[in-house]
């Protein structure tokens, strides 16, 4: 909802000037209503994009591939000078995430307005401007200046909201069809040190403990009326959260008495399936990325 | 029969309580290999502590762990000497459970013995196959249900190829349909040679499946008996707050010797007492 209101102002403000205020305010509205209507919000986000992975048909492309393409197109969407190479992206690896059918659009949608509500603040925080004399495209007074929208802040902004969104949906493509230990395997055959993969390994494990456990303990908590009314929910939150350090605590020693057991020794290693390079996988990020590296050599060619 | 595990004088307690309470208080046993135990004990009697001294995961306070006659010690080789080759299976899967899919899982045993990966292939293939995963091998296991992960936590523990499997309360919160699956498994994996080790609350199936009786009360190992022997004693039962199994109750009210383990024996030894009266007239 919040999302939904802010992308509407957003857009609204990338666009006035550039267009007539009616079209940018109906461009706002639709962006607004397309939220609106398809990012239903899910609170166990973090679980399901496992989940999505798994039932993509991306899942059986080579993780190293993945990884290594979309961190190469990330950095292309970062490096690139005009918004229009970033925005392609994003739209180009949306649509290819959707049609992997791991994940429906409004599931994607719904996963995509958490990272949106940040980058649509910070794109408030770039367009518009506390000034003493009005000037620029759009301007309301307020006391004694003038909040301000510059084209040049919005050209800005356009740029930096566009990197933005295409790093998203290449990270979005890599994590809505490789599951967390596959990442995590590749960046260990990539040398990243052992202790930052080992805590990732674990945190990743963690969470699903925790997650259960908070679950639990709010269901035991809600079925015996501990969340009727607002100052009994906010002490049930309270008992719960606490409760969940003690759980977590006793829940972590006896998994690592669990690991012990297995003769661990300080590496998390498994078994993993060999998935090898794919001609259409190969394809697809080469296609990509010299598309993006043309794109950005147009741009800085013809300044479009 | 060579001997596999044996504790000698073992005592452990849990610190960080507010009173340090002696959660095992000198405990000796030895364990066979090819034997089939049955744990008994309620709840804080010890069985738990011991399985996980018996695994090294824990190391005792006083006495001494020996595996295959040599002392293990606080050294990480001879405790993962001792870990490989007693496996334990967790009361909760959710605790054991690790990998990405159940292949993962079972595969991360193996990888830590640093064997190739050619032989940690075939382990988890035979460990899948022994607890028919088959079907189940590419799925995440955090989102099996409770019979499915008590089986891929069993496959976890077998991908080790242990001498001695310790399982601690394996029927606990699982269905009877999933309970009769896990006695079969059991019953298999006994018949490999394997040793087996179950906590359990239930004395029916102590009686069916067990051997020997290992019976704790307050921490202190109160019995190691036949099944015979340990559900004749009235006085240590109590003791235990346990129950004689119904089966053996029923044969002893019949007299009927010797005392049958199964339904099926004694159905058959009802009518063979039932045919020998018929003929005395």
């Amino acid at each position: 909802m919040i999302t939904a209101v802010l992308a509407a102002f957003v857009i609204f403000s990338l666009c006035v000037g550039a267009m007539p205020v009616e079209a940018a305010g109906a461009l706002g509205l639709l962006a607004g209503g397309l939220l609106l209507a398809f990012g239903r919000h899910s609170h166990s986000g973090m679980l399901v994009i496992d989940i999505y992975a798994r039932r993509s048909r991306y899942f059986e492309w080579s993780p190293a591939l993945k990884t290594a393409g979309c961190v190469l197109l990330l950095v292309l969407c970062v490096v690139s000078p005009s918004p229009w190479v970033p925005l392609a992206l994003a739209l180009i690896l949306t649509v290819l995430t959707v049609a992997g059918r791991g994940v429906t659009l409004s599931h994607y949608l719904a996963l995509f307005s958490l990272p949106a509500a940040f980058l649509l603040l910070s794109g408030l925080a770039l367009l518009w401007d506390y000034v003493p004399v009005k000037e620029g495209v759009a301007a309301f007074p307020l006391w004694n200046g003038w909040l301000v929208i510059t084209a040049e802040a919005q050209v800005r902004a356009r740029l930096v909201m566009a990197r933005a969104l295409g790093a998203v949906s290449c990270l979005y493509f890599l994590s809505l069809s490789t599951t967390m230990p596959e990442i995590l395997s590749v960046l260990r055959r990539a040398h990243v040190p052992q202790v930052m993969t080992e805590l990732a390994v674990l945190i990743y494990r963690y969470l699903f403990l925790l997650f259960a456990a908070y679950h639990s303990m709010r269901d035991a908590a809600a079925s015996r009326l501990g969340y009727s009314g607002f100052a009994r929910s906010v002490r049930t939150t309270g008992a719960v959260y606490g409760n969940l350090l003690g759980t977590s605590f006793r829940q972590a020693g006896a998994c690592f008495d669990a690991m012990e057991s297995r003769c661990y020794n300080g590496e998390i290693r498994f078994l993993q399936r060999e998935k090898p390079v794919t001609v259409p996988a190969a394809a697809l990020f080469g296609g990509l990325a010299a598309g993006a590296v043309l794109g950005i050599f147009l741009a800085v060619r013809g300044g479009l | 029969m060579g001997e596999l595990l044996c504790l000698e004088h073992v005592s452990f307690s849990y610190e960080g309580g507010v009173e340090e309470r002696s959660a095992l208080e000198d405990c000796s046993v030895s364990i066979c290999s090819g034997e089939r135990i049955a744990v008994l004990g309620g709840n804080g009697a010890g069985k738990s502590t011991f399985f996980l001294l018996a695994n090294g995961v824990l190391c005792p306070k006083r006495g001494t762990v020996f595996f295959r006659g040599e002392a293990v010690g606080r050294k990480k080789q001879e405790l993962n000497r001792l870990r490989r080759g007693v496996g334990l299976v967790f009361q909760n899967p959710d605790v054991q459970i690790l990998g990405g899919t159940v292949e993962e899982e079972i595969s991360f045993g193996p990888m830590n013995l640093g064997l190739s990966r050619k032989e940690v292939r075939r382990r988890v293939d035979g460990a899948v196959e022994q607890m028919n995963l088959e079907s189940l091998r590419r799925r995440a296991p955090q989102y099996l249900s409770g019979g499915e992960k008590k089986r891929v936590s069993i496959a976890d523990a077998l991908a080790m190829e242990p001498e001695l499997l310790l399982l601690d309360e394996p029927a606990a919160s699982l269905d009877p349909e999933n309970c009769r699956l896990l006695e079969r498994t059991l019953e298999t994996l006994g018949e490999r040679g394997l040793a087996l080790a179950v906590s359990t609350h239930d004395v029916n199936f102590a009686w069916r499946w067990a051997q020997r009786i290992l019976a704790f009360h307050d921490g202190r190992l109160v019995a190691d008996r036949t099944p015979e022997e340990f559900f004749s004693d009235a006085g240590l039962l109590n003791v235990c707050h346990l129950e004689q199994p119904l089966l053996f109750r029923m044969a002893r009210a019949m007299k009927i010797c010797p005392l049958p383990r199964t339904a099926e024996a004694f159905e058959r030894a009802v009518a063979e007492k039932g045919e020998k009266e018929g003929e005395q007239p």
